[in-house]
């Protein structure tokens, strides 16, 4: 046992890489506890699977499973339900049909062992009944709790950042006393002699309140770092890190509205409706969700990613039009449990984007009506065309 | 010779005096209600160290505010069709008793924000009025009932109900009347549904009930051709059109339909030479009447006897009968020959509700052989179907006691009947009185029960307009109160136990459904049905009822007596939606007035009285009015307009105006809003109107360009001689020519197309946010509305010709806004629009100064949240209306129209989703989408092929004020009038 806690303890370095390899020893703990068998162990994952399944049922959110085993070989399977987008995204003739099939609600990624997923599908190919042969596996790993506590990269960097500011505001007030005592002997006491020691003084103190004020000035209205509680305890990490949901999954309307969407209590219940209990929050946390639904009553989040009431924002614009990556905006939403507002969302750091992003001129028809910068385009006088170049920087793009 | 064009009559008199017109522009910013110290502009010590003291306080507090926590709350379970920032529209019908149109309803996460016209309509085609698109309004209106009340006090509906059965089924054991008072219904499914509670409660009486009604013409055709029907008119088919008090491009039966039609012989495209000719002969200076090419003055007694003039000339030149008819001055041989020349095409009609004119003007048509050319008797209009006799019995019933109980649905005869104060009187001793309006109005006010029916955007419903042609209401949200539809109560209390959605579907099941041969399962029937909002059921051709001819008479002309000529004004209507701030503040298409009625009288008959404009006049000793000079009205002829003076509309509409619906004329016989005779006697009193056609001057500049039929013919670019004149002069600018890839987005507008009618300045408004700042800021030239229909008048004040002209931000390419702004708050898009930022703005209103349009708006105050301007923005349930795609503009801003950028954004954003190109007609701006004359073309400038492109490239386009060389980006084309020169 010592033995394996070392081994955890030095993979701990790379689980933010290894998200599944993470999940594989967290289900193993929990999911195994019981050991009365494989059959008992397919049985709890498959519990998973029919929120969305059936064995000889008929088709509900997914398709039925009964003779799947036929159909495709186990390589695949495997790779399919570890992570069906990814093989949708690398365009598998299969894995593509069947998403467009089933009104390309994509299927959320597993993390199963290859073990674990053929006792699965040895439990769908018998039917969901009879018990398998094979022998009992220990639980091999452990995991330290302070994997969990372990902050994400982004979540250092918004604390980084909220303690540069705090720093900041303490020089101002250790300046701001030094400023008044210079003063006070530069006009009253007269100790130090050397008066250029004074404007010294004066001068640097000056200089980091202004740049305090700077500072506190610009983040006026602005809620870079912003990381209030939300309602439920709801960690991105688990959800879209180690679980790989697809943000989509959730943010359905992001390709299709000017919002992104947060999704219905109804969507949190296609997994949730079978997952009862989390890791680190145990039924506390997902039962709110019970209750919301129960009682009729919305779940209250709270909104972190806030523009101006003067601001037109577009997501379907920037995600589906501009082919941007979630993340290029929202940071690295898959390490943050609580998330926060990683970037300003001033208006400098749109533009910023605009006058350097690349535009999917060629890609899409409707920028074909460009037919200036298409020919400019094909003679070189352009090597790519940005947002600004279309006009990017107007007003009336993002305030109307 | 050039015409004088002149917006008021102080301009004129001006004009007159000085020969040439500069009166200089009103003020934008007037000094009135300021203290004497602000106008002095001294401030003391003491207020210098306030305002300082205030100062910093304020900075400290907003330094140290903490950003808001705001939520972001979805549904718990998401209806498929709703996706949060993506708009769904739902076809849908408005019909409010008096006007039918065919619609879409925007809405956005559930709520409806916005009416558009439904292109699929044979009837109102795309095209919608001011009122329809101020609808939306109405839903979100404080005033509206929160659930049914008994005596004044919220009740239940359990209990009302029962309340009302038991009372109901009592008085069928006593025998006693009870009368169902309904607006005229077109629905199918509604009548049928009367029909059966008729049946379950035989005492029940059902009648039809218009403030305004067209019995008489129903009467007439029923003398002439045994069928009491309004006939459908075709405007189109007619070259030649004589119009008699009929404001049909305003408010006359079918306004929407009749301006589609009659635009349509009015186009010059496509080197197209022929136009329709319209006569209109009329007391009050009408829309119809100023889009006329020869207009007549006549007194409302002189209408039948003018018509029967018209009537024995035609008939002396074909050799019919001749009737002796009484003489008047009117001169009618231009008439007749334009007339006889184009028979069959030719087409009369008079909008009075008077059985012997509608019984010449049948004559007339008859003569000229209309029936089944322009005018089908075959498919008659459903509208207007109350007959008066129908409710003088109902009144004597009722005040004979023989009637126990009434119920009234969408109408409000206390406010609109000529007897109004006896039927108050007489309801009070009725045991049951029921009422179903929405709101508190002035007879439910006296009823024991008000059962509050759903706003119509709430409720299922169908409609047949006109014979064959069906139309459907959808609900485009659930009721946001407790208030169930009038069909469901009557279900209700009859007991069926369902719904009158199921009733409807049922309905159309079992009767309508195998009649059509298109579709083979009811589902996909009544889904198209849904989805398109229309059906037509065509019926077989038939032959049009025979002429029966009748003997014609006229009455003499009353010579000396000041007749009254009461009038439906387009925004104010019968007084329904007097509660909506948008209607009110509409300024009037002809006289350019808000929120007031008053006396129109000509100038020559205002002199003669010694009256002046906002003197106050008494009339019949009782009534006291503003006058109102208005050019073009007939001497000895006073207009007032119907729809004024509610007492029980709400916030909004309570004691504007003056309510007259007492003085319509019933010596006839029948319900005539013409021919009242009246005393006038001038008091020392003035009372402030609230004008709009001096607010914005753009002295005397070459802007009007016209020309009649004949020039045009001739030489396309008649009357647009300044053009050639500025396309000739050398322009030099320091400013480098803007130049645009892709996209120069552009306005058409064709001044013969567009009839005034202000539809685009509601929809604009409800689209863009615009504020509604009531009479005192409009009376300060500060109305905010970014279109204005600019009226100018020409030749003579008493008679002169009426040009409209819409004007918003002309998207100058060489702006003169933008180099003024200190902030750069102003500047021009890649795409040619001008644009504004207003949160950069400051306020320094320099553009204003500087925009030679005068197409900008400040925000004087905050209009919001501000309970000094108590209209819809000020509420919870007001802002619902509000829409999402634009910012709500704050105190200190300047704003114009912004060519519905947002409108273009989504479209554009649309064609990139679905990698296409965009196409010409994708984007449909708010006033060009429901344009009931289609005058407003918009597109790219860029591609030769787009409709504006092409309805610019003739010889009749030119911009507004070009020679100080702004290059618009809207373009005008040139008014011609069908006239001999």
């Amino acid at each position: 046992m010592i033995m394996n806690k070392s081994v955890n303890v030095r993979r701990m370095k790379i689980i933010r890489l290894r998200a599944p390899l993470f999940l594989f020893f967290l289900l193993f703990f929990t999911a195994v506890s019981s050991l009365v068998g494989q059959t008992a162990e397919a049985e709890k994952n498959f519990a998973q699977c029919k929120a969305c399944h059936t064995i000889g049922g008929g088709r509900l959110v997914g398709p039925d499973l009964k003779g799947i085993t036929d159909k495709f070989p186990e390589a695949w399977l495997i790779k399919f339900i570890r992570n069906s987008q990814a093989l949708v995204k690398a365009g598998d003739k299969d894995a593509v049909k069947i998403f467009n099939e089933y009104s390309k609600i994509p299927m959320p990624a597993h993390n199963f062992t290859d073990a674990q997923i053929k006792d699965i599908l040895l439990y769908i190919k018998k039917g969901g009944k009879l018990p398998a042969s094979a022998g009992v596996k220990k639980v091999p790993a452990k995991v330290s709790p302070a994997s969990v506590q372990k902050i994400s990269l982004s979540e250092r960097y918004v604390q980084e950042k909220r303690e540069g500011s705090r720093n900041l505001a303490i020089f101002a007030v250790i300046s701001a006393v030094l400023l008044i005592l210079s003063l006070l002997d530069l006009i009253f006491t007269h100790y130090l002699k050397a008066k250029w020691i004074h404007y010294v003084i004066l001068l640097t103190a000056l200089w980091i309140i202004g740049e305090w004020s700077w500072d506190y000035a610009t983040g006026l209205g602005r809620q870079q770092n912003y990381q209030p509680d939300q309602p439920i305890w709801f960690s991105h990490k688990v959800h879209a890190g180690q679980n790989q949901i697809d943000c989509e999954y959730c943010h359905f309307t992001a390709e299709r509205s000017m919002h992104a969407g947060i999704p219905p209590a109804s969507v949190c219940m296609n997994c949730h409706s079978q997952v009862k209990s989390g890791k680190r929050t145990g039924k506390k946390e997902i039962a709110k969700i019970y209750a919301a639904i129960k009682e009729k009553k919305p779940i209250q989040w709270v909104k972190v990613h806030n523009l101006p009431d003067f601001v037109y924002f577009n997501h379907e614009q920037h995600v589906k039009v501009g082919k941007l990556n979630c993340t290029e905006c929202h940071g690295d939403v898959a390490q943050m449990d609580q998330i926060a507002q990683v970037k300003n969302l001033s208006m400098g750091w749109c533009l910023d984007c605009h006058r350097a992003h690349k535009v999917q001129f060629t890609n899409n028809k409707f920028y074909g009506s460009y037919k200036k910068l298409h020919e400019d385009l094909k003679a070189g006088k352009v090597d790519l065309v940005t947002v600004k170049m279309i006009g990017g920087e107007d007003c009336a793009k993002c305030h109307y | 010779m050039e015409k004088k064009y002149w917006q008021s009559l102080e301009v004129y008199r001006e004009m007159k005096r000085k020969g040439a017109s500069d009166k200089e522009a009103m003020p934008e910013f007037s000094i009135d209600g300021l203290d004497e110290s602000e106008i002095k502009g001294k401030s003391s010590r003491r207020d210098f160290l306030k305002m300082m003291g205030f100062s910093v306080g304020a900075v400290a507090l907003v330094s140290s505010c903490q950003m808001p926590v705001r939520k972001a709350i979805p549904l718990l379970n998401r209806p498929q069709e709703l996706t949060p920032g993506v708009s769904n529209y739902y076809a849908s019908t408005f019909y409010d008793g008096d006007e039918y149109c065919s619609i879409l309803v925007k809405t956005r996460e559930s709520r409806p924000i916005k009416i558009e016209g439904n292109d699929l309509s044979p009837i109102s085609q795309r095209a919608t009025t001011a009122r329809v698109q101020a609808s939306v309004l109405d839903l979100y209106d404080d005033a509206r009932l929160k659930g049914p009340q008994k005596n004044g006090k919220q009740g239940d509906w359990k209990t009302i109900d029962q309340e009302i059965k038991a009372k109901l089924d009592t008085l069928q054991r006593d025998d006693k009347e009870v009368i169902l008072m309904t607006s005229t219904l077109i629905s199918p499914s509604t009548i049928k549904l009367i029909g059966e509670f008729v049946k379950a409660y035989p005492n029940v009486k059902w009648l039809q009930y218009d403030s305004l009604p067209m019995s008489a013409m129903r009467q007439a055709n029923d003398t002439n051709f045994g069928k009491a029907v309004i006939p459908f008119y075709h405007f189109e088919s007619a070259d030649v059109m004589v119009g008699f008090n009929a404001d049909f491009l305003g408010t006359w039966l079918m306004p929407t339909t009749f301006s589609k039609q009659f635009s349509k012989g009015r186009k010059l495209k496509d080197g197209q030479t022929k136009m329709t000719r319209l006569y209109q002969f009329e007391t009050n200076m009408s829309l119809t009447g100023s889009n006329a090419d020869y207009r007549y003055q006549i007194k409302p007694s002189e209408e039948a006897a003018v018509l029967l003039k018209l009537y024995n000339t035609l008939a002396k030149k074909t050799g019919n009968t001749v009737f002796s008819a009484p003489s008047v001055k009117t001169d009618v041989k231009m008439v007749a020959k334009d007339l006889l020349k184009a028979k069959g095409k030719s087409l009369v009609v008079s909008g009075t509700n008077d059985l012997q004119i509608q019984l010449i003007v049948n004559a007339i048509n008859s003569l000229l052989g209309s029936y089944g050319k322009t005018i089908d008797l075959n498919t008659p209009v459903n509208l207007k179907q109350g007959m008066e006799n129908d409710m003088k019995q109902a009144m004597s019933s009722i005040q004979s006691g023989k009637a126990g109980g009434v119920l009234f649905y969408n109408v409000n005869p206390v406010y609109d009947c000529v007897h109004s104060d006896k039927l108050a009187k007489a309801l009070k001793k009725l045991p049951l009185k029921v009422s179903f309006a929405t709101t508190m109005d002035e007879t439910a006010a006296l009823c024991d029960y008000v059962c509050p029916d759903n706003n119509y955007l709430e409720s299922w419903n169908d409609a047949e307009p006109a014979a064959g042609f069906y139309s459907f209401t959808q609900p485009a949200i659930r009721p946001i109160f407790d208030t169930r539809q009038f069909q469901d109560s009557l279900l209700s209390w009859t007991g069926a136990g369902k719904s009158f959605q199921d009733y409807l579907e049922e309905n159309w099941k079992t009767n309508f459904f195998p009649k059509q041969k298109v579709f083979a399962g009811f589902d996909k029937f009544w889904f198209k049905c849904k989805q398109d909002g229309v059906y037509y059921f065509a019926s077989p051709e038939m032959e049009q009822p025979k002429y029966k001819g009748a003997k014609l008479k006229a009455p003499k002309p009353k010579n000396g007596a000041v007749e009254l000529a009461l009038y439906e004004k387009i925004s104010a209507g019968t007084g329904k939606h007097a509660n909506n701030p948008w209607l009110q503040e509409m300024p009037d298409p002809v006289t350019t007035a808000t929120w007031d009625n008053y006396l129109t009288l000509s100038p020559a008959f205002a002199k003669s009285r010694g009256l002046e404009q906002e003197d106050v006049v008494q009339i019949n000793n009782q009534l006291e009015l503003p006058v109102l000079v208005q050019p073009g009205q007939t001497e000895g002829t006073v207009g007032i307009a119907i729809g004024y003076g509610r007492s029980h509309a709400g916030k909004v509409g309570d004691g504007v105006g003056k309510n007259v619906y007492h003085l319509m004329n019933v010596s006839g016989g029948a319900k005539n809003l013409l021919g009242t005779v009246v005393t006038l006697k001038k008091t020392s009193k003035t009372y402030p109107l609230a004008l709009t056609q001096t607010h914005h001057v753009m002295e005397g500049r070459p802007i009007v360009r016209e020309t009649v039929l004949g020039e045009f013919i001739k030489n396309p670019a008649a009357g647009n001689e300044e053009h050639e004149k500025f396309l000739k002069s050398e322009n030099f600018s320091l400013y480098p020519e803007p130049k645009f890839d892709a996209f120069q987005w552009g306005i058409s507008i064709d001044l013969n197309s567009c009839t005034g009618c202000s539809n685009c300045l509601i929809s604009c408004q409800a689209e863009n946010n615009v504020a509604v700042v009531g009479k005192e800021q409009v009376k300060r030239g500060r109305i905010m509305q970014w279109i204005r229909v600019d009226r100018y008048y020409s030749e003579m004040a008493d008679n002169p010709e009426v040009f409209h002209m819409p004007v918003m931000c002309q998207q100058c390419d060489n702006a003169p806004c933008e180099n003024v702004c200190p902030v750069a708050a102003l500047s021009h898009s890649d795409e040619g629009l001008s644009q504004v930022t207003y949160n950069r703005c400051i306020g320094t209103r320099y553009c204003m100064n500087n925009c030679p349009y005068k197409a900008r708006r400040f925000n004087w105050f905050e209009y919001v949240n501000n309970n000094s301007f108590d209209y819809n923005m000020n509420s919870d349930l007001g802002k619902l209306v509000l829409n999402p795609d634009v910012t709500v503009r704050q105190r200190g801003v300047v704003e114009k129209c912004t060519f519905c950028v947002q409108r273009i954004q989504e479209k554009k954003l649309q064609a990139k989703a679905e990698d296409r190109e965009l196409r010409d007609g994708d984007i449909l701006t708010a006033c060009q989408q429901s344009c009931p004359t289609d005058a407003i073309q918009f597109g790219n400038l860029l591609d030769k092929k787009s409709t504006v492109s092409e309805s610019n490239d003739t010889g009749r386009m030119y911009h507004l004020l070009e020679s100080l060389h702004t290059l618009p980006s809207l373009s005008y084309l040139t008014k011609v009038r069908n006239k001999e020169a």
